[in-house]
């Protein structure tokens, strides 16, 4: 198999860019932060048919190996595609990819520079004191993507739309699958978890929104006056009830800054109180509840396959047995305490 | 010479991290070497407590499967936990440890599942005592420094 170089990449670029000519890749560097997909950085130059020289920072991602979820870039690349221009910040994507072209199936999008992405960087200067701020976007913007229509967007064209009272029931299906598949070591604090969600399901979805999959802080780009400037890592997006998005959100696992502020920014009910004025619904508490302690089972899903991943082989980058290893036991002790039993 | 395990990987941690990590041009490979030293750190921790975390939680799990027969479990499950409450750790090895581990947390977890919802004062008691050593079981793995 051949290096991912800069000639290839422009050679793929330049058979895509009608009129263009010296193409030409240049800085391609392979960044951090991609868990599910290999990320690259790259400097694209090229005269367009009018003869005037363009420069576009882009990224692409790439399928790797093996990854900490087996997700569908083609989806992945529709809901950025869906939400490109609106009240929801993202990149714009260029090309999706299926081939072997580069090996594995990718694709390329336009790069947001100059921004922030770091959770632990929230937590010193500059940005320590626009915590609460950039916690009014971030659940200003989740309430967003939960008000969204995903008929008007077209995102019923390309993901599953379950019926309101189908939502929970699949999802949790989906992740237990993955620890039944993949569990290295026996998980019984999340089996009790399993065995009361199943028992106390929750009520039908008010309505069916996108649900971005991965909605935390560290997914998106924010700036030194609190502002946000792209929701990233859409690979886990799907249609359901929008409420496991802000379940995932205010997971104990992110609180970063080992205090009680969800996220690092804001108190959850704070939290709670701006997605519900943003996205017009309502966050019924038992409801809640339930999705909060299923986030649990599907952190455990992904920190059981992340971690199984990397003793098999399959693929040994570090932040796969960080991750792993680091969050599922904390990830026990976020359910332990939704149960009360902490 | 006895070395220090806990004390040479945390050392080398800390070069990989502070020293080596920040001059490497690729910003994926200091991502890397940055992850490598923190998972090198979480290595030091628990080299120096595996086998006492495993043990101390084989016997807690084995207290606990000895108080089955007080709640009438299904045949089966009754003589598998009767056979692991009756074992030991002879081999501390901390793989022959982690497999016994496995196996008991296994059995308590079918013990669990077993006594949920039960309501008489046996089964409210074992429940009780499950979710406490459960509690105790995230203590026994938590890493300094890391959040919650």
């Amino acid at each position: 198999m051949a290096d991912l170089t800069e000639a290839r990449i422009a050679d793929y670029i330049a058979g895509r860019l009608e009129g263009a000519s010296e193409v030409e890749v240049t800085a391609l560097r392979r960044i951090t932060g991609g868990a599910s997909r290999e990320t690259y950085r790259l400097r694209l130059s090229y005269l367009d048919a009018k003869g005037e020289r363009i420069e576009r920072p882009l990224i692409i991602r790439r399928d790797p190996p093996a990854s900490l979820i087996d997700t569908e870039r083609d989806i992945e690349f529709a809901a950025y595609r869906a939400f490109h221009g609106s009240a929801v910040p993202v990149p714009e994507m260029l090309w999706l990819e299926r081939s072997d072209a580069l090996d594995r199936p990718f694709f390329i999008a336009e790069e947001i520079t100059g921004f922030e992405s770091s959770p632990t960087a929230l937590l010193s200067p500059p940005f320590a004191d626009k915590a609460e701020k950039l916690g009014e976007r971030k659940w200003t913007i989740l309430g967003e993507i939960s008000r969204a229509d995903p008929h008007a967007l077209g995102l019923d064209q390309v993901m599953e739309v379950p019926a309101p009272d189908a939502c929970w029931k699949r999802e949790l299906g989906y992740w237990e699958g993955e620890i039944d598949k993949d569990q290295i070591e026996p998980q019984p604090i999340i089996r009790a978890a399993i065995r009361w969600l199943r028992a106390n399901p929750p009520p039908p979805a008010q309505k069916i929104s996108v649900v971005h999959g991965d909605y935390r802080t560290g997914n998106f780009l924010y700036d030194r006056e609190g502002d946000i400037h792209g929701i990233l890592d859409w690979e886990m997006a799907h249609l359901g009830d929008p409420l496991e998005d802000l379940g995932w959100g205010l997971n104990r696992i992110w609180c970063w800054g080992g205090d009680d502020r969800r996220g690092g920014l804001l108190p959850r009910e704070q939290a709670i109180a701006i997605w519900e004025r943003a996205s017009g619904l309502k966050a019924d508490p038992a409801a809640l509840h339930w999705w909060e302690l299923f986030n649990c089972v599907k952190g455990q899903g992904i920190w059981v396959s992340s971690a199984k991943a990397w003793m098999d082989g399959e693929n040994r980058d570090p932040i796969l047995i960080f991750s792993a290893w680091r969050m599922l036991n904390a990830q026990d002790r976020a359910a332990l305490e939704l149960m009360g039993k902490l | 010479m006895t070395p220090d395990t806990r004390s040479i990987v945390t050392d080398l941690a800390a070069r990989m991290g502070m020293q080596f990590a920040p001059d490497l041009k690729s910003p994926y490979l200091a991502g890397s070497a940055g992850l490598t030293a923190a998972v090198l750190m979480m290595v030091a921790q628990e080299g120096d407590r595996t086998a006492h975390r495993l043990v101390e939680e084989n016997r807690a799990i084995r207290a606990i499967l000895k108080q089955a027969p007080d709640v009438a479990a299904p045949a089966d499950l009754a003589a598998r936990l009767k056979t692991l409450a009756a074992g030991e750790d002879a081999d501390l090895h901390i793989s022959a440890l982690q497999a016994a581990n496995n196996a008991l947390r296994d059995a308590l977890t079918g013990l669990h599942a077993h006594v949920e919802g039960q309501t008489s004062a046996a089964a409210k008691s074992l429940e009780a005592a499950i979710w406490s050593e459960l509690a105790a079981s995230t203590g026994r793995r938590a890493f300094s420094n890391m959040g919650f």
